[in-house]
């Protein structure tokens, strides 16, 4: 049993917003204070602490294949030794880091919460070994299914019971928590060579368009009642111009609606917020893209955010991951998944002296300040944007506009013309921040007892070492950034885990997937995956990953 | 002047950043200076017998010392003379100075050095002065010279300096070159893969790639990345 004791607690989705007040916890939820015995308790002392829910990372490629092979293609990564061997294990990376090293230092950062972006379904016995090998934090993965062959029978057919057998069966299988959709059809053009432009392009060798693909999926989603919308990555990501895309699939969430929550999420706007027609134009489309968002009451978008310094590309987005090795002549890495999707991997760094490269700095934060706190969540789309560590700078950034005078002075000018960044006054209060870091990714992922402070809620906090009444949020940008880089405690499951950016205990968090398997009746899509089979490498007996197998398993059932 | 000798024969490998900067130290100092025998911290003074004559900022190191790796690791002056064979990674990053091994030197031979000089009296094996892995510049200055052969990767990703191979070289010599030159006075394997510049002359046979065009300069390309490296004999 824990008491913090008088702490100043942010919890949006409590409504309560600098408030003193004491938070307990027990058998790792928090509860009500007459639910303790304060003699039993022990007292963490908060006063004149910022006190708020542990933060969820809804958008990070923590797991999996591509990651694994970032790793290997890129072994100066790992020449950064974060913690030796002892007590916790041995951790390495600079921006990709080991497994370990990634639980370790989202804990460190008050980060408890972290969802896998795109599983490839084959890959899910993979990405959950490596999933299970973090700890610390709680965990998920969306496989993707906008460039599989079945999916794009089912649609072919016109059939929506196929569909969402076939997803409900699919998520089951891979045990995991949502539908990614990675630029629908155009890693199946990618197998031919080709791309997709638009969405009316027809996709080879299927008669079906990504607008089909995106509407299609979001009513099987909607259907299915799943905890998650569909979550999109779109087409023509990292192409100047392609801000129209991305609206136009924005706008594909009209005729939808779900009062829980969005009914589709479009991830990190920045690499799909380009206007121009070419690199020597490209200019920022985000203020455009802000408005549609802001119109709209179903649609949540991230913000993918570029941090100067070093990254690694990595997408199921195959066809412009080569295009990116063509454009910057890094390595590449290409990967083909059989019938269901593909990916690839280029290391890049961002450079503040690089036009472009400072553009897409400019544009993440445009985003992040234009569009409404309730539907954008911060990411960097780890590591595509820069590393997860550097939270705490964007979420200083939102808050100080002399922050960004200052940091705007030090970018390539380029942004001074083609952003609106430098004319940006709005600076976001430390409740809107901490809702994009906290209550919003939850209520998007549909996680009920994440992301807040409410009885009931899983006891995971973070306690920084900042006092909201007393900060000047537009001019202490340094000790904001400073505080939310390492808190003073984070705390998962009730455990207090890391202290002052040391470790303290490591703990294994759950791994949460989703079981809607009740609302269909599978027998309408055995047959075609039976036939499908034939063309995979593997039986379909061997086929998924068993609950069993799993570290710490949590089912969610939609009924 | 410091003379260091092997007490033994070791059987696992050593890691010891020896330097000439160790001359100046006491004996006693240099007894106790760190280094790893296999996955054990130890002192040096447990390994070797050290000898000081003279104040001279300059370390012979008397015997085999093939299994002692990152010799002149980072070394800025003064000269090391290596009366045996060397380890892995002899003068890596090195800046300045000199390095003069009698016998052969193991693989990783001043990779990243961006000057100083490193003379080989016998063979040398692979990825002379090539970038570590991943990274994406190997030398940048200074001079290699190896009086008998080399293995293969010899200069990838070389960016300035010169190396001199008196013997044969392997496969892959100056891929992904951008400048600096290559010398080999034997015959090697094939040359020049993604080269963007710099300069490989070859006296002997050679294996080229069918992405160089003939000029009156030499062999010119890789084609394949639009370089303009020069590979010609002499």
């Amino acid at each position: 049993m824990l008491w913090i004791k008088n702490g100043i607690v942010v919890d949006p989705k409590n409504k309560i917003n600098a408030e003193k007040m004491d938070i307990f916890v027990k058998n790792g939820k928090i509860v009500a204070e007459s639910d303790v015995k304060k003699e039993d308790c022990k007292i963490i002392d908060a006063s004149g602490k910022l006190v708020v829910a542990g933060g969820v990372d809804m958008h990070a490629h923590i797991a999996g294949s591509k990651i694994n092979t970032g790793r290997t293609m890129r072994p100066e990564e790992m020449r950064v030794v974060r913690n030796i061997a002892g007590k916790f294990r041995a951790t390495l990376g600079r921006v990709l880091l080991t497994a370990p090293a990634i639980g370790y230092e989202y804990a460190k950062m008050g980060y408890t919460t972290s969802f896998e972006a795109a599983q490839p379904p084959i890959g899910a016995l993979h990405t959950h070994e490596e999933l299970d090998s973090i700890p610390m934090i709680d965990k998920g993965a969306l496989p993707v299914f906008g460039n599989w062959h079945l999916v794009f029978k089912c649609i072919e057919e016109k059939n929506l019971e196929k569909l969402k057998a076939l997803v409900a069966w699919a998520i089951e299988r891979t045990k995991g928590f949502g539908v990614k959709v990675v630029n629908p059809g155009g890693v199946e053009a990618w197998m031919y060579g080709g791309n997709v432009k638009s969405l009316d392009d027809q996709v080879p060798g299927f008669n079906v368009t990504p607008r089909e693909i995106i509407t299609w999926l979001i009513r099987a989603n909607e259907e299915l009642g799943l905890p998650h919308s569909v979550h999109l990555h779109c087409n023509n990501l990292g192409v100047p111009g392609n801000y129209q895309t991305t609206i136009e699939s924005i706008k594909l969430a009209n005729g939808f609606r779900n009062p829980k929550r969005q009914v589709l999420h479009v991830t990190h706007v920045q690499f799909n917020a380009y206007a121009g027609s070419s690199w020597r134009d490209a200019a920022s489309g985000a203020a455009e893209i802000a408005k549609v968002v802001n119109s709209m009451d179903n649609v949540t978008i991230d913000m993918g955010a570029a941090i100067f310094g070093h990254a690694t590309a990595m997408t199921g987005d195959a066809p412009f991951q080569f295009s990116l090795h063509k454009l910057i002549g890094a390595r590449w890495s290409n990967k083909d998944t059989e019938v269901e999707t593909g990916a690839g991997i280029v290391p890049i760094g961002y450079l503040p002296s690089n036009p472009v490269h400072s553009l897409q700095w400019a544009i993440g934060l445009e985003l992040g300040l234009l569009v409404d706190s309730n539907k954008v969540v911060l990411t960097t789309d780890y590591p595509n944007g820069g590393p997860f560590t550097e939270y705490p700078y964007v979420m200083a950034m939102l808050m100080s506009k002399k922050m960004r005078e200052g940091e705007l002075k030090k970018v390539h000018q380029y942004v001074q013309k083609t952003t609106t960044l430098p004319s940006i006054d709005t600076e976001k209060t430390l409740y809107e921040v901490i809702h994009m870091t906290r209550s919003l990714p939850a209520k998007v992922l549909g996680l009920e007892n994440k992301g807040h402070l409410g009885v009931g809620a899983d006891a995971d906090i973070a306690i920084y070492n900042l006092n909201p009444l007393e900060t000047d949020f537009s001019n202490e940008f340094e000790k904001v950034y400073k505080s939310f880089k390492t808190a003073e405690y984070t705390i998962k499951g009730g455990e207090i885990i890391t202290k002052n950016g040391e470790l303290v205990k490591e703990v294994f968090g759950k791994t949460f997937w989703v079981d809607a398997r009740k609302k269909v009746d599978l027998e309408v899509i055995m047959p075609d995956i039976k036939e499908y089979f034939n063309y995979y490498s593997v039986q379909l007996g061997n086929y998924g990953v068993e609950e069993r197998w799993l570290k710490n398993p949590s089912r969610l059932e939609v009924v | 002047m410091l003379i260091i000798k092997p007490k033994k024969e070791f059987e696992v490998c050593i890691e010891a950043e020896l330097t000439p900067e160790l001359a100046m130290k006491s004996v006693e100092e240099v007894r106790k200076f760190k280094v790893y025998y296999g996955n054990r911290v130890v002192e040096l003074g447990e390994l070797f017998e050290v000898v000081k004559e003279g104040e001279d900022k300059k370390l012979v190191l008397d015997g085999d010392f093939g299994r002692v790796k990152w010799i002149g690791t980072r070394m800025v002056d003064g000269e090391i003379v290596v009366k045996g064979n060397v380890g892995a990674n002899c003068g890596a990053f090195m800046r300045g100075g000199r390095i003069v091994v009698e016998g052969n030197a193991d693989d990783w031979l001043g990779i990243e050095m961006a000057g100083g000089e490193i003379i080989v009296k016998g063979n040398a094996r692979n990825l002379v002065g090539c970038a570590y892995y991943g990274n994406a510049v190997g030398m940048t200055g200074g001079k290699i010279v190896i009086e008998g052969n080399a293995g293969n990767y010899i200069g990838e990703k070389m960016n300035g300096g010169e190396i001199v191979i008196k013997g044969n070289a392997g496969d892959f010599v100056g891929t992904e070159m951008r400048a600096g030159v290559i010398e080999i006075h034997g015959s090697c394997g094939f040359v020049g893969g993604d080269m963007r510049g710099g300069e490989i002359r070859i006296k002997g046979n050679f294996d080229l790639l069918p992405t160089f065009r003939k000029t009156e300069k030499g062999w010119v390309g890789d084609v394949n990345v639009k370089g303009e490296g020069v590979i010609k004999t002499f």
